[in-house]
């Protein structure tokens, strides 16, 4: 973070593409599109961009805004949000100087260019926001491919696009993906908008890895892992008669769409009267909590593994396991405050086709889901390096 | 800011539904909107907020939060409105709940409509409660748009929502009842506005309260082309179009002349399609058409009308904000 004097050469300094300085503490739209832009780093700075919320963008003048808590942890919550994918890299701190106090945000250049906020690429021309045009766009994803370093942005050697089924992309994800009014103007070759979406790898002519999970047709040939097992035993051991089996396979989109479909038939409800005019509905697992469980899974997994997701349904209680532990900063000790993650990509398309709202809160919501319904908390095994575990008890009434 | 009433006194033209998806994409334009649910049907607000929350607002339910606790003072004659309880619904959205209990409210508006004319202070401090409330919500959370949401009817309520209101839009269906419905709704909104210009020359002098201009200017009506296909002739429904721009053209905006062309027709604000196979999604997954996503189930052709729709709504937005932007002052941005 910088410090008092690279503050108020930030805030001399009127011409530059890498701050924006602000007195509104409200509009939303004005701060995400900053962060996508200096995110994007369209200039090439390579040195993060400043949103400075409390000084006035004409002259530079500290305002005197009152900095709340509230307004710093607003400004947060912009980075997980999921409204800004891939999500950006950020600090937010509170700055003080004598003529008053100042909100910092700095945004460091993301490695995974473009970053788009509500679907357009926000960029700096100059001092002041722009709209990515289709060069632009170009360029920014040239950036990426040699800076890419999570795994679902590699390149995925062998898969080309013969092996891809583009109407899935073209007709599902990219309308999803995409402002409407830039799809309408799109004219690019559908493997060219792959790749700004970071699906193809134009320098090596094949999808990445990323690509090959969502797009593919038999994604089970590059990764013999990717996919999720259902079992329900009689009893509690794997041992016990199994009564049912079921596997879910296939490019990420339908896998995503049968489970969820699958899940709503899984779990049974009745109603239970609560007052003459109230009734609740009770089921012996809430369905919100194993989705968001699976959701996690599918997000987190780490797909050179080659085991699948297993979804186990014993007697009294049901137990979701992925393989690959805990990821870069989440630890035994951090978890489950602390996000990180292994496939931003997926992470970022599974937030575009709608099954996460907001990154980060998966396990929170799962706890609530539970207790609303009279379960006890989930349980999860997390110093395991191989696997993540995690283990919902049936409710007791 | 501007205050837009959708109004049309034929029911079921899916007028609630289009003030819901034009007040989302309100939003997504960037501007910030009040949405106010003045329809004692209440139809708006369970659009808008999800059955478990609903329970806050009402009293059956155990809440008060809704427009009748703003007027209740008033109702039961113990005070002046109180302060709106407003929802967040999302960035740029509030809304104003409504309540099946307003209907209580109706008699004490009849009722108060000719003493206004008398110079009755508490007479018009009912009459203009409705304005009151919006105008402080709307300054409290900044709003560059109110938008309401009224029944079908030409009843006292709707003539104190109107008097509210700047603007004025038609949801049409292509229909003789609409057309018939047009015919009335024109003279009366009318008759509205010049019976409000006497009553507010009656007001007493010493009376500090704000008091609405009662413009209520017809910005134009939309084409709902949902309900009438369903088991008619496409033929027929255009020939319903095609007689809306003389009606309304004699009986809205009272002029004698007659509509040459009813292709570039000036006050026709666009048409919204039926959306048949979204809406369902859309009423589950508790948000407009064009915001669905594949998790909501549009893929494939139901991912490519969701693009569709987003445009559709877009325009006819953008259309409607820019009708309503008049440059005539009275403290507008």
């Amino acid at each position: 973070m910088i410090d008092e004097r690279e503050l108020r050469e930030l805030l001399a300094d009127l011409e530059s593409d890498r701050v924006e300085r602000t007195v509104s503490t409200t509009d939303t739209d004005k701060f995400c599109e900053a962060i996508c832009a200096f995110a994007n780093d369209m200039p090439g700075n390579n040195r993060p961009g400043y949103l400075i919320v409390g000084a006035q963008d004409d002259d530079g003048q500290v305002k005197g805004t009152e900095v709340t808590d509230r307004l710093l942890q607003k400004l947060s919550s912009y980075a997980d949000s999921g409204q800004i994918v891939p999500l950006p890299s950020m600090t937010v701190q509170k700055m003080s100087l004598p003529e008053g106090d100042l909100a910092v945000v700095e945004v460091r250049p993301s490695d995974v260019p473009p970053v788009r906020y509500r679907g357009r690429v926000c960029i700096r021309r100059g001092p002041r926001k722009a709209i990515a045009n289709e060069q632009e766009e170009r360029i920014l994803t040239e950036r990426r491919t040699h800076r890419a370093r999570t795994f679902d942005l590699r390149p995925c050697r062998g898969c080309g696009r013969d092996d891809l089924v583009l109407d899935l992309f073209q007709l599902t994800y990219l309308k999803a993906a995409i402002a409407p009014e830039l799809v309408e103007e799109n004219n690019r070759d559908m493997l060219l908008q792959m790749a700004s979406l970071g699906f193809w790898c134009p320098t090596e002519a094949c999808a990445t890895n990323a690509g090959a999970i969502l797009f593919s047709q038999d994604p089970l040939n590059w990764f013999p892992g990717a996919a999720i097992q259902y079992v329900r035993y009689q009893d509690d051991g794997l041992d016990s008669e199994v009564l049912d089996e079921r596997r879910f396979e296939g490019d990420l989109i339908t896998v995503l769409r049968e489970l969820d479909g699958f899940l709503r038939t899984l779990f049974p409800s009745r109603p239970e009267s609560t007052s003459a005019l109230k009734e609740v509905i009770r089921t012996a697992y809430p369905m919100p909590a194993i989705r968001e469980l699976l959701m996690n899974a599918v997000m987190h997994r780490d797909y050179e593994s080659n085991a699948p997701i297993r979804f186990y349904w014993f007697r009294g209680r049901i137990e979701i396991q992925n393989p690959g532990g805990l990821y870069g900063a989440v630890t035994p000790e951090t978890f489950p405050d602390q996000n990180d993650y292994r496939n931003p990509k997926i992470a970022e398309a599974m937030k575009i086709l709608g099954y996460v709202n907001t990154f980060g809160r998966g396990i929170a919501r799962t706890q609530r889901f539970l207790s609303d319904n009279g379960n006890p908390p989930a349980d999860f095994c997390i110093d395991e390096p191989a696997f993540f575990l995690a283990t919902i008890k049936e409710t007791a009434r | 800011m501007r205050t837009i009433t959708f109004f049309n006194n034929k029911g079921g033209v899916g007028k609630t539904t289009l003030v819901y998806h034009i007040a989302w994409m309100c939003a997504e334009l960037g501007q910030r909107v009040l949405a106010v649910d003045l329809d004692p049907q209440a139809n708006l607000t369970t659009m808008f907020i999800e059955e478990d929350r609903q329970a806050m607002l009402w009293p059956e339910e155990g809440g008060n939060s809704s427009i009748l606790s703003c007027i209740s003072p008033i109702i039961d004659g113990v005070g002046d409105i109180a302060e709106a309880p407003l929802q967040h619904i999302r960035p740029g959205i509030h809304l104003l709940p409504g309540d099946l209990g307003l209907s209580q409210f109706e008699d004490k508006l009849s009722d108060s409509w000719p003493r206004c004319l008398d110079g009755d202070k508490a007479a018009f401090r009912v009459i203009t409660a409705f304005y009151r409330i919006i105008h402080h919500a709307a300054e409290r959370v900044n709003a560059d748009i109110v938008l309401m949401d009224v029944g079908p009817n030409l009843g006292a309520i709707n003539r104190a929502s109107l008097i509210a209101s700047d603007h004025v839009v038609m949801p049409l269906a292509p229909g003789l009842f609409s057309l018939q419905g047009l015919r009335n709704l024109g003279p009366t909104l009318l008759t509205w506005r010049a019976n409000w210009r006497q009553r507010l020359e009656a007001k007493p002098a010493d009376l500090a309260i704000p008091m609405p201009m009662g413009i209520m200017k017809p910005a134009g009506y939309v084409v709902m082309q949902h309900v009438e296909r369903k088991n008619r002739p496409v033929k027929a429904y255009q020939r319903w179009v095609e007689k809306i721009p003389e009606v309304y053209e004699t009986y809205v905006l009272g002029n004698k002349g007659h509509v040459a062309d009813t292709e570039t027709e000036p006050n026709r604000i666009g048409f919204i399609k039926n959306y048949q196979s979204l809406m369902p999604l859309a009423e589950d997954a508790r948000k407009p058409i064009f915001r669905l996503t594949p998790a909501d189930g549009a893929i494939g052709a139901h991912a490519a009308a969701v693009s569709k729709c987003y445009m559709d709504f877009k325009h006819l937005t953008q259309e409607i904000i820019r009708r309503t932007d008049d440059a005539e002052g009275r403290g507008r941005k």
